[in-house]
């Protein structure tokens, strides 16, 4: 169907960076929440979601960034989310999740 | 043909996730048509799909499909949500939801629950009051 969300990542020395590109919405979500928790686990470093072609979000997407914050917290890493577009930083700002991530 | 400045778009989608882009596209177009300015119909959009999200990930023992009823006039999108199954509305009464119902009052200008069992669950937006005041 035609929801569709590619997922690159990229594996730096101290810090890997997932970039999302497409919507991320109750179709596309789990498979999303399959490839962070599995980097996070994995690489045990600081993780960062890049949303520069992130196009849509919904509240499945946002709630498997706030799993995937607190699995990050049980290995000691972090998650950074970078280049949010406007209307899904005012989906961020509405939920009061501005506050619980690292945006930059 | 109708010269009326009233019009009604029908969608029946089954309770499966890959379907919610469809009611998004529409959702979009309508409100283009409209002509709700960019940021307001990606409003409606999010709107339009956590009502979709939640009602296809309960799903209905009742029947498989929901309907979504967009009532266009020249000044307000009325979206009405309406299903077989009437007790999906609890879905919308319980006050456990998390993210969902927030987001739906926060980018909309209204969201009834039907009284009579009509239909689930209503939402709108206003072209007028279509600035809402979520600023940094």
């Amino acid at each position: 169907m035609s929801s569709e969300l590619k997922i690159v990542e990229e594996d730096k020395a101290d810090v890997t960076t997932v970039l999302l590109n497409g919507e991320v919405d109750i179709y596309t979500s789990q498979n999303l929440k399959e490839k962070l928790y599995n980097i996070i686990e994995t690489k045990k470093k600081e993780l960062e979601i890049d949303c520069k072609n992130l196009t849509y979000i919904d509240s499945t997407g946002l709630g498997i960034f706030v799993g995937a914050l607190k699995k990050s917290k049980q290995y000691g890493s972090a998650i950074k989310i970078t280049n949010l577009k406007d209307n899904i930083k005012k989906l961020f700002i509405i939920t009061g999740l501005d506050k619980l991530f690292i945006i930059g | 043909m109708s010269g009326s400045n009233e019009n009604k778009v029908e969608l029946t989608l089954p309770f499966k996730a890959e379907y919610v882009s469809i009611a998004r596209l529409t959702a979009s177009g309508v409100s283009n048509r409209m002509g709700f300015d960019i940021e307001t119909i990606e409003d409606i959009k999010v709107a339009l799909a956590e009502v979709c999200n939640k009602l296809v990930a309960y799903g209905s023992s009742v029947c498989d499909s929901y309907k979504i009823i967009f009532n266009i006039s020249e000044k307000e999108l009325n979206i009405v949500f309406d299903s077989k199954d009437k007790t999906l509305d609890s879905l919308f009464r319980e006050e456990h939801d998390e993210l969902g119902i927030s987001i739906i009052q926060a980018l909309m200008d209204s969201l009834s629950l039907s009284d009579d069992s009509s239909y689930i669950l209503s939402i709108s937006k206003s072209i007028e009051g279509s600035d809402n005041d979520y600023r940094e």
